[in-house]
Formats: structure tokens, C-alpha cells, sequence
């Protein structure tokens, strides 16, 4: 079953296209990323999602609601954490988890259960009683992030939510998020970094200005692309003339980023390489370093990104 | 309801300190026996429709309108605390709607400007006893004033907070208006006395409309003009509700 069906999405502020006719499902029981540099949309999607902001154009269906007819209906069935950090300055951290768990109706009794154990998941229980304007950016995040427990949900959005954590927090919530998945729930994560996407999601959606590039499993993805190679090679000297030569090579993508820095992707790598060195010593020109590797998730997505920021 | 009432419970613990409960009752309170008091001495009574009042009992009635005005603060700090530390957001995004929260923030300062009024009231009526005039009219017209100042001050303290994102902007500007609203107005001192400038002042702020109606509740002198001054209270009462909630309801995310 679609946990979320969305059809030519937009959201346009001014000139602006933040949302740019995105079109997706996302099943139940998954967890879906969605993976995109800063200012590709990420944010504005999830508000769209979550009903906080209305789109410009296009349909959106969550957990079987129209969400822009019904966006109480469907905002009574999810949690959202978002981006910018969230929460009551003066409140002790067990309290705010407690009184959340109040606004969202939660028994008291079950509440109070509820916080006891997140408290502990989240390790949060050294400073339970500190206000929360006197933690650090990283507790705070993790206080907000266990918030959202507090209440029963079928579908989850996070807007960057390992934002500010430092490495062993973020795989503590990595993992923990992995374990609810488990019990039924859904996700809607959104990242910059790409290990993180790979290491929790079923499913990515690489988003550049507001469009979506591709939507595909993390294997899926890596296979597509996966006979591709990235050569890179450092010259001695600087070459200005570099690129005019190279420039007839087929079957292959070149970036001189300087004189001295060459960067090949191709399907067809050692063919393409022989040629290279075979112009490079006609010329005379010494290479410095070599090196050839599969390219890896995160080029693919930055090789994406690039080629959708050429097109425009 | 219930999101109304669950979102005013978590108004209530985020705003009800030692510091807001001086500031709300204690300071009140202190001020009505020591100025009470202490000005008995230069003003001996106040002229009040067809008696004359102590003026402790003046002062008495007069903080209780100024308590409810300065209750309302409480709304423009939730509101913008909620923006500035992204709760705003994180409601909206939960069971709630834009008029639950408004109306839970309306509440919220209801609340806290009749209890607190109450309480003044109550602790203050050693002062009231000798002027005091119960009838029909007295609870209706304090509750009236209670509710309609809240509206309309709690209104104006939400336009202040939604239109100011700066710290120093919101707090100097909120505390600029309310001063100006509590010092010029009939709370503390008679209209009487005063210059006429002065005196015209004091009839272009909403303060003194709120205070006139609960002295003619307390003391029983219901006048015309206390008729007119309900009026001219609902109404502005009303456009800026309407202005505040559509200011809540544009804020962008
Ligand atoms: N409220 C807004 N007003 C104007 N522009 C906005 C607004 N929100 C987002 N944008 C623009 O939309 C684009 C996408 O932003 P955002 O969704 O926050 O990206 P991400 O979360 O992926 O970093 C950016 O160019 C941003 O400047
Ligand atoms: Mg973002």
C-alpha cells in the first residue's frame, strides 16, 4: 500500500520554484529518503507533506487522505520533526516530553511510561531535569527527536533530524529508527549526506532545484551507475591547453577543475584512460598521481546534481 | 474543545513562574495597600458619579483593569516565543489548527486576568468594603470587561508579537505600548484633575474604557456613558481581533 501518493507537486515562492512538479509514492513500512544538497527543496517538501504550507499546484494523498481537502485528518496520524530546532525554553527536558505527550492527548499514565523509556533510548536521562535552553544543540536535537515518540503515529517525516549529532548519536538514532520501521512505522527522512540515506533508507529520491533526478533502491542506484568509473588525474604542471586536447576522447565525461586536476567518469574506463595517457606523453605532459575507482553513491549524486545544474 | 483546552494547559505551564505570579499579583497587591495608602493624604476622594470615592478603593478597582490588560502580555510572549523557538511550527503541524490556537491563547489570558483580578479583588477588599455596591450587574460587567480587555489588549500584544522578529524590537515595543496604556488612562489617577490634553488622552485609550466599566460595576453607577464606552469597547475589540487573526493566519512557515 502508498503511504504517500503525490502527483506533480510545485510550490513556487515568487520566481522561485522550491517544489518543481515532483510526482511520487512511497510505501508503507519503508523507510524513504530523500537526498538532496542544501536549497534543492527538501524542506519545502516535507512542509508540503506535513500540510503546513499549501502547494502551488498538484495532488497529494497521505495514508489515504486528500491531505490539502483534510490536512487535520492526516496531521492527526503523523509526526513531523522538523528542520529548525523546536521547544519550550523554560521546561525541563522530562516535562516537555510530558506535556507533548498531553497536546497530543496521550494518557497519563502512558505518558509517563513513554517518557521513561525514550528518556533512556535517547540518552537523556543524565539531564532529564535541565531546562531545555540550557542544553547543547545536539541534546536538544535528540530531546526534540524523541518528543515525537511520545505519541502513536503511522507515518513519521524528519527534516535532517541527525543534524548536529555527533557521530555516535547519529548511528544510536539511525538504528533506532531502523528498530520502529521494524514495528510497522513509516519514514520520510531527509539528508545531505549520503552514507546515512544508504545505511537507513529502502528507497531514495535524489532532489536537485525543487526537481526529482531519481528515485531508486540504494543497490539499484549503485548498479546504474555502478560500471561507471571515476579516473582522477593530477598533473605536474599546469596545462591550459589540457582541455582542447582531451576534448575529442569518446565515451566519457571530463572535468578540469584546474590546469592540473582531471576528472574522468565513464562506462568505459580503461579504454578511455589508454587514450588519455596516450595524448598526455604526445604532449609531453607528466603526470603527478593516477588513480581509478568505481564510483561511489555519493558521485553519482554529485555527478547528478552537477549535470542537472549544467542543464539549466 | 479539547484541543483548546489541551493547548491552554500547555500555555499555562510554559507561562505561570515565581517571576510572572510578583509581577501579576504580588506587585499589584503591595501597590494598592502602600500607594492606597500613601496618596490617601494628597487625594482624599475621588469624584465618582453621584459619590465620592476613597482613594485606596479607586486604585483598587483601577489595578484590576490594569492586571487584566497586563495579563494579555502573556499572549504576545507565548506567540512569539513559539516563533522564535520553533514551536509555532511543531504545533501546526500537529492536531491543532490556527483558530484552536488562537482561541486556546484568547483563553489562556481570560484565565489568567480573571483569576488574578479575582484574587486582587479579593485580597484588596478591606479598601473596596466602604464603596463597594453589589447588584445584578456587577459580575456580568467585570466578566464583560475581563473578557473584552483580554481580547482586545491580548490582540494588540499578538499584531506587536507577529510583526516583530527581534528581541529588542518586540520587548522595547510591548512594553512601550503598555506602559503608555496603563500611565495615561484613569487606572491609577482621575480624569478629573487633570489638563484637558491630558484628559482627551486618557479618552483615546481602551484602558480607561475598561476601567470606567468595572468601577461602575464595583461602586453601581452605570451611566450612559459607561453604555457608550461597552460599545466603543466591543467594537474595537473586534476590529483587532480580526486583524490579529489574520496576521496569525498569514505568518508563513
Ligand atoms: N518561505 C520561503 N520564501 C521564499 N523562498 C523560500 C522559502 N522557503 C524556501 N525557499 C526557497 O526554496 C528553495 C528550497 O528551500 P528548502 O526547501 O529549504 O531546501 P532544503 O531543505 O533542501 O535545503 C531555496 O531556494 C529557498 O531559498
Ligand atoms: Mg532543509
Amino acid at each position: 500500500m502508498s503511504c504517500i501518493k503525490v502527483d506533480s507537486l510545485s510550490k513556487s515562492y515568487g520566481s522561485i520554484k522550491a517544489v518543481d512538479e515532483i510526482t511520487m509514492s512511497v510505501k508503507s513500512g519503508k523507510v524513504f529518503g530523500f537526498l538532496g544538497p542544501n536549497g534543492a527543496g527538501k524542506s519545502t517538501t516535507i512542509k508540503l507533506l506535513t500540510t503546513l504550507i499549501h502547494p502551488s499546484e498538484g495532488s497529494l494523498t497521505i495514508l489515504g487522505i486528500d491531505a490539502i481537502k483534510n490536512p487535520l485528518k492526516v496531521r492527526h496520524k503523523i509526526g513531523v520533526v522538523l528542520q529548525q530546532p523546536s521547544y519550550e525554553p523554560t521546561l525541563s527536558v522530562e516535562k516537555s516530553l510530558e506535556k507533548y505527550g498531553m497536546m497530543w492527548n496521550v494518557p497519563k499514565k502512558e505518558r509517563k511510561s513513554r517518557m521513561e523509556k525514550l528518556l533512556v533510548d535517547f540518552d537523556l536521562t543524565e539531564f532529564r531535569k535541565k531546562r531545555n535552553e540550557d542544553l547543547s544543540i545536539g541534546q536538544r536535537r535528540r530531546v526534540q527527536v524523541a518528543r515525537e515518540f511520545m505519541h502513536d503515529m503511522d507515518l513519521l517525516f524528519l527534516d535532517e533530524p541527525t543534524a548536529g549529532l555527533d557521530p555516535s548519536a547519529r548511528r544510536k538514532l539511525l538504528d533506532y529508527l531502523k528498530d520502529r520501521v521494524k514495528t510497522g512505522l513509516t519514514i520520510f527522512f531527509t539528508t545531505h549526506i549520503l552514507t546515512e540515506a544508504e545505511y537507513l533508507c529502502d528507497e531514495i529520491a535524489i532532489i536537485d532545484k525543487g526537481k526529482i533526478l531519481a528515485i531508486d533502491t540504494p543497490d539499484a542506484l549503485k548498479n546504474r551507475f555502478g560500471k561507471e568509473k571515476t579516473i582522477k588525474i593530477h598533473l605536474l604542471e599546469n596545462q591550459q591547453e589540457i582541455s582542447s586536447l582531451l576534448s575529442g576522447i569518446p565515451d566519457c565525461k571530463i572535468d578540469f577543475n584546474t590546469g592540473t586536476n582531471i576528472i574522468i567518469h565513464s562506462e568505459k574506463s580503461e579504454l578511455v584512460l589508454m587514450k588519455v595517457l596516450r595524448i598526455l606523453s604526445d604532449n609531453g605532459i607528466k603526470i603527478d598521481d593516477l588513480s581509478a575507482v568505481p564510483t561511489n553513491l555519493e558521485e553519482i549524486f554529485l555527478k547528478m546534481v552537477e549535470e542537472n545544474v549544467s542543464n539549466h | 474543545m479539547f484541543p483548546i483546552i489541551r493547548l491552554v494547559n500547555r500555555n499555562l505551564t510554559i507561562s505561570i513562574n515565581p517571576a510572572f505570579l510578583l509581577w501579576q499579583i504580588i506587585f499589584p497587591v503591595i501597590y494598592i495597600f502602600i500607594a492606597g495608602f500613601a496618596y490617601s493624604s494628597l487625594i482624599q476622594e475621588v469624584p465618582f458619579g453621584t459619590k465620592g470615592l476613597a482613594y485606596p478603593a479607586f486604585l483598587a478597582s483601577g489595578m484590576i483593569g490594569f492586571n487584566i490588560m497586563n495579563s494579555t502580555l502573556v499572549s504576545g510572549i507565548i506567540i512569539w516565543n513559539d516563533r522564535k523557538y520553533g514551536m509555532f511550527e511543531q504545533i501546526m503541524s500537529g492536531p491543532f489548527t490556527r483558530p484552536h490556537y488562537i482561541l486556546s491563547n484568547i483563553c489562556t489570558i481570560g484565565i489568567i486576568g480573571l483569576v488574578s483580578a479575582a484574587l486582587i479583588a479579593v485580597i484588596g477588599y478591606p479598601v473596596f468594603f466602604d464603596s463597594i455596591e453589589f447588584s445584578l450587574v456587577t459580575i456580568p460587567l467585570i466578566v464583560f470587561a475581563a473578557v473584552t480587555g483580554s481580547v482586545l489588549f491580548g490582540s494588540i500584544a499578538s499584531i506587536i508579537a507577529t510583526k516583530l522578529r527581534s528581541s529588542e524590537g518586540f520587548n522595547v515595543i510591548l512594553n512601550t505600548a503598555f506602559l503608555f496604556f496603563a500611565f495615561v488612562s484613569t487606572a491609577f489617577y482621575p480624569a478629573a484633575g487633570a489638563p484637558e490634553p491630558l484628559k482627551t488622552a486618557f479618552y483615546l485609550n481602551p484602558l480607561t474604557y475598561l476601567v470606567d466599566i468595572i468601577r461602575a460595576g464595583i461602586f453601581g453607577e452605570v451611566s450612559e456613558l459607561v453604555i457608550l464606552e461597552m460599545g466603543i469597547l466591543a467594537i474595537i475589540a473586534t476590529i483587532l481581533f480580526i486583524i490579529a487573526t489574520k496576521l496569525l493566519t498569514k505568518l508563513d512557515f
